[in-house]
């Protein structure tokens, strides 16, 4: 073996929440505390590889809703309003814990994250991540690719090709307008694939995905090479496989890297353990108590008995870490190749990329080590899809089976009891909307406006996001009200058509807050022949 | 889920956070009693959780900050502020890994008023017909009779790898009436496409070295035997 090929591939997604006619909403922090955590720590990664000209490479799948809520001014500006109440906290922290030696040190930590951040959101990118994303993608070390419109789980919605085409033209269309160019990788959500799904995304001009390891070894017929190199559909469509080895020494909750005692603690936050009195005014509505960000404890080991987090240590088993993951990414790779025939094998490794800071405190820092230890060894080398597929044009023929990445491999996460009373609602959705987009084909003015806005809704009914909230028990009533809306707002729509009233100030109000996918076509939704 | 959280709510936001998770508690037990048996029970489910395997999506909970409303929303089981249903006469499957599908249906009231009134009519039941017939499997249908009041049920299909359709029937003395009539679905499959025996060394090895044994992925036996659930017409 020459050496083997590692594929790092991020997947950047939160659902769409925007709620204008609230000042703050509670559930907006998804994005403010991934913003923070996440992606920022992450462009400064980027940032200091390419200061020390490290050579890095990885995909990034970001979602069509994070891709209209990084770009909203709103939005924006409300996340530098919560970053000033951030670094008042983090102020009013440092002189809590001006006499605790181990507490001090963080809150100066968390000062020094919020300011950093405040300073390269407002100036350094005045507020335009997408840009920041683009400048790597340009410079060809970020592949990125596009993920389905609304994070629709596809399996579900099989029977509806409507659907499954609106939830991919959307994608591709954001994509261009945010990147100026057509994607070429398709992120699917929660890896759920199915048979059939190649041919809508070709149809579209993508040429790529991520499949889980259990979809690719039920394909038809069995992969010649496991997971070490992606298959082809017949279409020409290419299915990487997802690498069980190189993701459970990240993902698994018990064993994984971000598991060790010595990490930063996710669950202990002074947003639940300190008085009402102090933390009022920086949790929801001065009185929900909620996750802060400030968190001072080290994971240490089961029960509530913790350990002040050390940043020195935690630091050191980083270093553990990645040389742990490269060690047994090369034995793997050399215990592959002897059965390829002189192909060499290529590990595809993909992580949700809100995890990387905000759960694993330490995330950031993990893949920024890792580039720069991989960059001392020959044996392994950091590819994009993109340009694998380019080398190595020539794949197995073989279609992955339907499956994904949730609880048992299959859509169990996303129909089961809790969240089963969604579907009778969207697919009626798709059947109206496709009834719709047939009587009323070519329209323009008011009429183009509300169709396109049922479009929409259509689009948001489908996430995922709300069944598999719905089923974790977080923000359930959150979830609900989502789905909800979108039916709501739907229906009316639709009577109104078919009643040919159509009122232009509500239209108007739902347009501005259900403000994405602004180039949308709801002619997508005709009937597929 | 802390003692402290949970100390937060109201008796009867605990009560009905106990109904949710299927806690059997007798009324009007001390406040205290009814914490520990949460507690308990969401010990439990964070074990089974932990031990179910695929932690991805597991991890992914973490990127919705939780707030102390994840409990009082737990709690409330709000039903639905949108209509349940479109008065229609339907009935749609869903297929959601190889053993188990998700039916739903409904009657159009005028439909159902007509039925109710033949002194004939006796039940509502489901037919699930086996459509593609792989080699080893058999072709065939069962019936499921359901509730007047049911709109949705889990079915369990008897192979992976095939497809179905689910018609739904009501019964009128010794005939059946077709009321509407599913798109055909077809079940993932659960074992490999080929045997080891189809496959080379190198591939059967390549395939355990990407995680067979851990995914508990078992590749096509050499003869596949159709699996037969009672009540199947053969």
């Amino acid at each position: 073996m020459d050496r083997g090929y590692v594929a790092l591939v991020l997947n950047a997604h939160l659902p769409f929440v925007r709620q204008p006619d609230y000042p703050s909403f509670l559930e907006e922090r998804w994005l403010f505390e991934s913003l923070s955590e996440t992606y920022l720590p992450l462009l400064r990664v980027f940032a200091r590889l390419e200061a020390d000209r490290i050579p890095w490479k990885l995909n990034l799948a970001v979602s069509p809703t994070l891709e209209a809520m990084l770009g909203d001014s709103m939005l924006q500006q409300r996340y530098v309003d919560w970053l000033g109440a951030q670094i008042e906290l983090a102020e009013r922290e440092v002189a809590r814990c001006a006499d605790d030696a181990a507490f001090r040190p963080l809150a100066a930590m968390y000062h020094e994250l919020y300011t950093k951040n405040r300073e390269d959101f407002s100036v350094l990118y005045a507020g335009n991540i997408v840009g920041a994303l683009d400048f790597y993608f340009k410079k060809g070390r970020i592949d990125l690719m596009t993920s389905g419109a609304t994070n629709a789980f596809m399996p579900i919605y099989r029977d509806y090709p409507e659907a499954i085409a609106a939830q991919i033209e959307a994608a591709v269309v954001s994509f261009r307008a945010a990147f100026g160019r057509s994607p070429s990788g398709f992120w699917m959500p929660q890896l759920g694939w199915y048979p059939g799904v190649e041919e809508p995304l070709s149809a579209y001009g993508l040429q790529y995905t991520v499949v889980s390891t259990r979809g690719a070894l039920l394909g038809d017929p069995t992969p010649r090479m496991g997971s070490y190199a992606p298959v082809s559909c017949p279409n020409g469509f290419t299915a990487f496989i997802r690498d069980v080895a190189a993701t459970d020494a990240v993902w698994s909750e018990t064993n994984g890297f971000p598991a060790d005692p010595v990490y930063r603690d996710f669950y202990r936050d002074i947003g639940f353990d300190l008085p009402l009195d102090y933390i009022g005014p920086y949790v929801e509505q001065q009185q929900i108590r909620t996750f802060t960000g400030f968190k001072y404890w080290a994971i240490t080991g089961p029960g509530d008995r913790k350990v002040p987090y050390d940043a020195e240590r935690a630091s050191l088993r980083v270093e553990d870490h990645v040389e742990s993951f490269l060690r047994d990414r090369v034995l793997q790779a050399k215990a592959a190749a002897a059965h390829m025939g002189g192909r060499e094998p290529l590990m595809v490794a993909p992580y949700d990329a809100e995890l990387f800071g905000h759960w694993w405190y330490e995330g950031p820092q993990w893949i920024e080590t890792l580039f720069r230890l991989a960059h001392h060894t020959d044996e392994l080398q950091f590819v994009t899809l993109s340009e694998y597929m380019r080398a190595n044009p020539e794949n197995f023929e073989s279609v992955p089976e339907f499956t994904s990445w949730g609880d048992g491999g299959y859509g169990g996460v996303w129909l089961e009891k809790s969240n089963d009373w969604i579907y009778r609602h969207v697919f009626k959705m798709i059947e109206r909307m496709t009834e719709l987009a047939e009587r009323f084909p070519n329209e323009s003015g008011l009429r183009e406006r509300v169709l396109n806005q049922a479009a929409r809704e259509v689009l948001l009914a489908q996430a995922s996001d709300w069944p598999f909230l719905l089923r974790a028990g977080k923000s359930g009533s959150f979830a609900r009200k989502q789905i909800e809306d979108a039916v709501t707002n739907f229906n009316r729509i639709y009577e109104m058509l078919c009643a040919n009233t159509v009122g232009t100030e509500w239209l108007t109000r739902l347009e501005k807050r259900n403000n994405i996918f602004p180039s949308i076509n709801y002619r997508v939704f005709r009937r597929k022949r | 889920m802390n003692v402290e959280r949970l100390n937060g709510l109201s008796i009867d936001a605990l009560y009905a956070l106990a109904d949710k998770m299927g806690l059997d508690l007798p009324i009007e037990l001390e406040r205290v009693f009814v914490v520990e048996a949460l507690l308990e029970a969401f010990e439990e489910d964070s074990e089974e959780r932990k031990a179910s395997g695929d932690a991805a999506v597991h991890i992914e909970e973490k990127k919705y900050s939780g707030s102390e409303l994840d409990e009082i929303d737990a709690s409330l089981d709000a039903a639905p502020c949108i209509e349940s249903r479109y008065n229609e006469t339907v009935v749609h499957v869903i297929a959601r890994d190889p053993e188990w599908a998700f039916v739903f249906w409904d009657v159009k009231d005028d439909a159902f008023d007509e039925l109710r009134a033949n002194p004939a009519f006796s039940c509502l039941f489901l037919r699930v017909v086996k459509e593609s017939v792989p080699e080893g499997k058999t072709a065939g249908s069962f019936e499921v009779v359901v509730g007047e009041d049911d709109d949705r049920w889990y079915l369990h299909l008897p192979d992976e790898g095939c497809s179905y359709h689910v018609d739904l029937y009501a019964r009128l003395g010794n005939r059946s009436r077709l009321l509407a009539h599913s798109a055909v679905v077809r079940t993932p499959r659960a074992l490999m496409a080929d045997s080891l025996a189809k496959l080379d060394a190198d591939a059967a090895t390549l395939a355990t070295l990407s995680g067979l044994a851990s995914l508990e992925i078992a590749p096509a036996p050499e003869h596949h035997p159709s699996r037969i659930l009672g009540g199947f017409d053969e």
